[in-house]
Parts: structure tokens; C-alpha cells; sequence
């Protein structure tokens, strides 16, 4: 990163003693007669001299129009530009457009605030070309494609003119996160974790530090939180005994690992829900892709004419009706548990807090499996979801459509609990209706 | 056992369940009550509580395990002995099916009448021809299906590619139930034909003996 000692970038070897002794002996006149740097009020730290040409007409209150109307602030707080990183490279280093232009004569237009914030973004990239690779491919990035208003750019949690360096930018606890995802920040700070974090920042009596949002979501390349294997994997990238630990009394513990996001235990109070994804068996990939999201769609609107959600035929017929039109695919249900609400999957409590009772899950009419959803993967990652009635989960002809989903006890099949108590019952007439054959022959005997 | 203590009249007796095979089935009687007793557990968590899921998933794998070693007991059993004839297939078809439908008569009509039982029991053919199919249905067939299943439920990242084979891990588990089922009839059905002899108690004691009663006949 860019340093700001006294002797290095673009400050001109102006802080030393003596011109500190002439500075405080006539600061007005030093400015107003040799304005080779500028000094920022409430800092120690100065901006080159190109830089304070800059701020001279910056650093006061100015606004521009813009194409639609509004009015960009064009104003930049001199102290924040000194303190931050990127006063080392000056403002020309990013506002290329403007050191390439006879500026202030020749006029800028900027169509909206958000435009530019976006087209500012490149500038970013041409020096921290491996940040803005992985920001490239993070949902945000995806978001700002789409024409998200909301979706942030660098600016957005990094700041335009107040850069900081990487150490303090990571001691701040997680506010440019909750800037938007506030409910969900707010769960999390009521979580171990977040309350470990609180505490004196360590968990387990250790050195490790209690997650941030950025610890697992990755700060740069921020990725859907439904991309499960992700969640899943970092999870067990810091709880890497977890496996070990449910073996000792879990039976299937890796399978539970699997079909059972971390938080579906691990935030007690959750609302639980199934949800159902569409998978190719043939390339191992959830469905759904820019090309096939909207026949999929179709489709559901056809299968599902009422709009109130799957039943188990009509599931049945949306598995068929997929697998036929998509060549070369073995379209399949992939089930997972896990809890509705994202503000839910970041209150994780305390191990010892954690769901441990089986039948929880495993008996009939459990609250997990009132609510299911079927979803397909967005080009984003991020699911697409679609409600489905709960008996899909126990449904004869959900044994194709669902069977990569069972939970013993939980969604046992109806039909089959029927069979058993006809066998019980034949069980019981053979012997009687056997007796009762003896008695009456041998009475007409 | 004490041969040299024996009557003559009870040299006479026929030897008809050696030992081993005596073991296996009572061990296997005892697992599959077990077995379905745990196994009620874990799919009706709901309507009973004997005892917790946990408890009743870990008693259920190691029952299946012992059931399973025991199984092999019995193939072993009979696949080094000259008794193996009990379960070879009849290739008469006509026949089988004949003598299957005068045992079936026998049961419905001549038992009540005091009829001679149509098959004539022997060491090497001691099952009538609807005993005969049903020891072989379930020996060779539903048995092995139970413990494969089993064994796909009890480990399923093991045997995520047989689950796959199978069609998913509900087909798997409703296979696993449908046996479980069959097997409930059956137990109904084998502790009352048991009863079928010329006393209640008869088969019942050469099941643990091992000689064949030689009461009222």
C-alpha cells in the first residue's frame, strides 16, 4: 500500500522543523503568497502542491447540476484527503479525466451521481487491479450490473476522498456492512460471534478473533449468502473440528453436515425451512442459468396454473418437464434444511445452546418442515425461490421427484404407515380367521 | 449331547435343527423383535416414547450389525453343510406347485381333520413347499435387501453412490420400510404356523431342542 512517511510520496520535504517554525510565525501569509502546500486543519499530514490547486476550490461548499436535475456536492474536506491513503497519490491519479482537461474551463457533464460513481469505479482497478478482479465477481458487482441503485461500489464502503489504510479499514466493526444489511448486522452483534467480538475480540480463551462480516462473506468478492458449500465451508474454515465433533454423537454426522446449514441448529429460535434445489446429476451443478431461468419460469407458470404454490404432482411434473426440455440433464432435487431468514442464520448462539433433540427434526409434523420452498440458482448464485406445500416432503409421488431428500420420522411417507397397519391387522386375522375355520369344521363334525 | 446317556427311543428322534442353526434363530427372533421395536421408535417418534430417537438410532445400527454377522452365520452354516438341500430350488415345477397346494389344503382342510401331514419332515428336507418358498424369499432375497438398505441408511456418505443407484435416499429408506413391514407380517404369521403342530408347544420345543417331537403322532 502507499505510505505517508515525512520522506516519502509527493510531500515535498516540508515537514521539518524550520519550515514548521515558519509556518506557525505566518501561516496566512505562507499560503496566501507561495501556495506550494497546503496544510489540513486538525492534521499534521499535508497534500502536494498539485493537489492543494485542487482543494483550493474543493474544499469549499460547491455543487454541480447534473443531466437529471440533482446536484453533485464537488466538495472534498482537505483534512480527510490529507489523512487518508491516497493523498500520497494526489487527485489526479484517479481523476484522470480531469488532469487530461483544460479543468475548470472546459466543461464536465455527469448524467447522475450513481453513474459516476460507478464509471469511477475503474479507477480504482488500475491500481488495485486484484481487488477490483475479485469485486468484479462478487454479488455486488452483479447487482451493480443490473442497475442497482443500492448495490455499492468501492466508494460505498471504502469512502471517495477518506481512504484508510487496510489496518483501520479492519478494526471497524463492520459498520459499512450494516450501512445496508442493518437487521442483519444487528442479529449478528447479538451472536457468539458478535459478542465475542465485543468482548475483547477472542473466542475460546485463543488469539482467534471472533468473525466480521468480511471474515466470512470475503470482503472484496462477496458472494450470495445461499451459495450453501460457501456458508457451509467457511464455517468449518475456523471450526475445522466440526466434523469430528458431531461424529462423536451424531449418527450420519456428514450427512447432517451436508443437508443441515450450520444455523439451522445453531440459532435455536430459527424458523427452519426445506428448501428444495434443482440439480443436475449429469454435471453435478445446480440448475438455472441466464440462458434457462426464464423457460424455467414458464414452466412453473404452467405446471403451477393456480399460483398457490407446488403441490406434489405438480412438482413431479416440473422435475419431468425440466429434465425433457433440457438436454443432456438429470434434473434432481437437492433437499437442505435451513433457517428463513438471513437476519436468523447470523444469530448463532452458543454451542451449548444449539438444537441437540433429534425429534426436533425426526417426527412427524415437525415446525421444519411446515415451510418449503423449491429454488433455482440465479446467475448471480443467489436463489430463485418458488413456495411449495409442505407435503411435497410426504407425498407417494414425491418418492421420484424428492428422493434425494428423507428425514426418518420427519417426512415419512403417509401411504406406508397405512400398509403397515393392514399388515398388523392381516397379521391378526390369519391366526384368528385360522382358528375360526378349525371351530366350524369340527363342529360340523 | 449326552448320545451315550440316550434312550433307544430317543436315538430314534430325529436330529432336525443342529445347533447352530438353533443359535442363529433365536438370536435372530430376538433382533428382529428388537429391530422392530427400535425401528417403530424412530419412524413413530410421535405416537411413542420408549425410548429417545438417539438411543433408538444407535441400538437400531447395532442390532442390524449383529443381525448382519448373524446372517452370515446361517450362509456359512449351510454353505459348508450337506443340510444346504433344505433351501436348494425343486426344478419340478408341476410337482412343487402340487405338493405347494396340498400343503396349502393340509392347512385350510386336513389339519382341522387330523390328516397325515403331506410332507414327510427329514434333516435334509424339513420344509414343507410353502415353508420352502417363504425361507427362501426372505433368506435369499428380502433378507439381503434389508441389510443393504440398512447399511445405505446407517452410513449414507459411505454409500452415497448405491443411494444413487437405488434412486435417492428416499427410495432407499421406503425400500428399508416395506421389508420392515413384510417382516412384521411374517412374524405374525411364523409365531402362530409355529403353533401348527400336533401340540401348540411342539415346534416350539424342536426349535430348542433340536429333535423333532414325537407328540401325538
Amino acid at each position: 500500500m502507499f505510505t505517508k512517511s515525512g520522506s516519502g510520496g509527493r510531500n515535498d520535504g516540508t515537514r521539518n522543523s524550520s519550515l514548521a517554525a515558519l509556518l506557525a510565525f505566518g501561516m496566512v501569509l505562507a499560503l496566501a503568497v507561495i501556495p506550494t502546500s497546503l496544510t489540513a486543519s486538525g492534521s499534521d499530514e499535508t497534500v502536494s502542491a498539485d493537489d492543494a490547486k485542487c482543494l483550493k476550490c474543493h474544499s469549499k461548499q460547491m455543487k454541480k447540476s447534473m443531466d437529471d436535475g440533482a446536484k453533485m456536492s464537488l466538495h472534498v474536506t482537505a483534512s480527510d484527503f490529507a489523512d487518508s491513503v491516497h493523498s500520497a497519490i494526489g487527485c489526479t491519479s484517479c481523476h484522470r479525466d480531469i488532469a487530461d482537461r483544460k479543468h475548470p474551463k472546459e466543461k464536465i457533464t455527469i448524467s447522475d451521481q450513481r453513474s459516476y460513481s460507478v464509471q469511477m469505479n475503474q479507477a480504482c482497478g488500475r491500481c488495485h487491479e486484484e481487488k477490483a478482479k475479485q469485486y468484479d465477481g462478487s454479488i455486488h458487482a452483479r447487482l451493480v450490473a443490473e442497475g442497482s441503485e443500492a448495490a455499492p461500489v468501492c466508494t460505498n464502503c471504502h469512502t471517495a476522498h477518506a481512504v484508510k489504510e487496510m489496518a483501520v479499514f479492519e478494526s471497524v466493526t463492520g459498520e459499512v456492512c450494516k450501512t445496508c444489511h442493518e437487521p442483519i448486522f444487528e442479529a449478528y452483534a447479538q451472536s457468539v460471534h458478535g459478542e465475542a467480538r465485543a468482548s475483547g475480540n477472542v473466542i475460546r480463551d485463543s488469539h482467534i478473533q471472533a468473525p466480521l462480516c468480511a471474515d466470512c462473506h470475503r470482503a472484496h468478492d462477496v458472494s450470495a449468502v445461499s451459495a450453501e458449500e460457501l456458508v457451509q465451508s467457511t464455517c468449518l474454515s475456523c471450526h475445522d473440528d466440526a466434523s469430528q465433533a458431531h461424529e462423536q454423537w451424531l449418527p450420519n454426522a456428514n450427512h447432517h453436515l451436508e443437508v443441515v446449514a450450520c444455523a439451522a441448529c445453531h440459532t435455536p429460535m430459527a424458523e427452519r425451512r426445506i428448501d428444495l434445489q434443482l440439480y443436475d446429476k449429469l454435471t453435478k451443478v445446480p440448475m438455472g442459468n441466464e440462458e434457462n431461468h426464464a423457460p424455467f419460469q414458464q414452466r412453473l407458470d404452467e405446471v403451477d396454473k393456480a399460483g398457490d404454490g407446488l403441490d406434489p404432482v405438480e412438482l413431479w411434473k416440473l422435475i419431468r418437464r425440466t429434465s425433457q426440455e433440457g438436454q443432456a440433464t438429470d434434473v434432481t432435487l437437492r433437499g437442505r434444511m435451513e433457517v428463513s431468514t438471513g437476519a436468523d442464520a447470523h444469530r448463532i448462539a452458543a454451542k451449548g445452546s444449539a438444537v441437540r433433540e433429534c425429534d426436533s427434526c425426526h417426527e412427524q409434523g415437525s415446525a421444519a418442515f411446515q415451510k418449503v420452498t423449491v429454488s433455482i440458482a440465479r446467475p448471480d448464485g443467489r436463489k430463485q425461490r418458488f413456495d411449495a406445500d409442505s407435503d411435497v416432503l410426504t407425498s407417494p409421488v414425491s418418492l421420484d421427484s424428492v428422493g434425494n431428500f428423507y428425514a426418518a420420522g420427519g417426512t415419512r411417507i403417509a401411504v406406508l404407515d397405512w400398509l403397515l397397519i393392514l399388515a398388523i391387522l392381516a397379521g391378526l386375522a390369519v391366526p384368528i380367521g385360522h382358528i375360526t375355520i378349525g371351530k366350524i369344521l369340527n363342529r360340523k363334525k | 449331547m449326552h448320545v451315550n446317556q440316550a434312550t433307544l427311543a430317543e436315538e430314534a428322534r430325529v436330529y432336525l435343527h443342529p445347533l447352530p442353526v438353533r443359535i442363529w434363530h433365536w438370536l435372530n427372533a430376538l433382533g428382529f423383535v428388537l429391530l422392530i421395536l427400535t425401528g417403530v421408535q424412530i419412524r413413530y417418534a410421535d405416537l411413542f416414547s420408549l425410548m429417545s430417537f438417539e438411543t433408538a438410532v444407535k441400538l437400531h445400527n447395532w442390532i442390524g450389525f449383529v443381525l448382519i454377522f448373524n446372517y452370515f452365520v446361517w450362509l456359512g452354516y449351510y454353505l459348508m453343510s450337506d443340510k444346504v438341500t433344505n433351501y436348494h430350488a425343486v426344478l419340478d415345477y408341476k410337482k412343487f406347485f402340487r405338493n405347494y397346494f396340498d400343503q396349502a389344503v393340509y392347512y385350510s382342510y386336513g389339519i382341522f381333520k387330523g390328516q397325515k401331514r403331506p410332507h414327510n419332515i427329514q434333516p435334509h428336507d424339513k420344509f414343507n413347499p410353502m415353508q420352502k418358498l417363504t425361507y427362501q424369499v426372505i433368506m435369499m432375497i428380502t433378507v439381503p435387501i434389508q441389510i443393504l438398505t440398512g447399511l445405505m441408511l446407517w452410513d449414507v456418505k459411505r454409500f452415497t453412490s448405491w443411494i444413487e443407484f437405488a434412486g435417492g435416499i428416499r427410495v432407499v429408506s421406503t425400500i428399508h420400510v416395506l421389508m420392515f413391514i413384510l417382516f412384521v407380517f411374517f412374524i405374525f404369521l411364523h409365531a402362530y404356523m409355529g403353533m401348527l403342530g400336533p401340540k401348540r408347544s411342539t415346534h416350539y420345543k424342536e426349535m430348542i431342542t433340536g429333535y423333532e417331537e414325537d407328540e401325538g403322532h
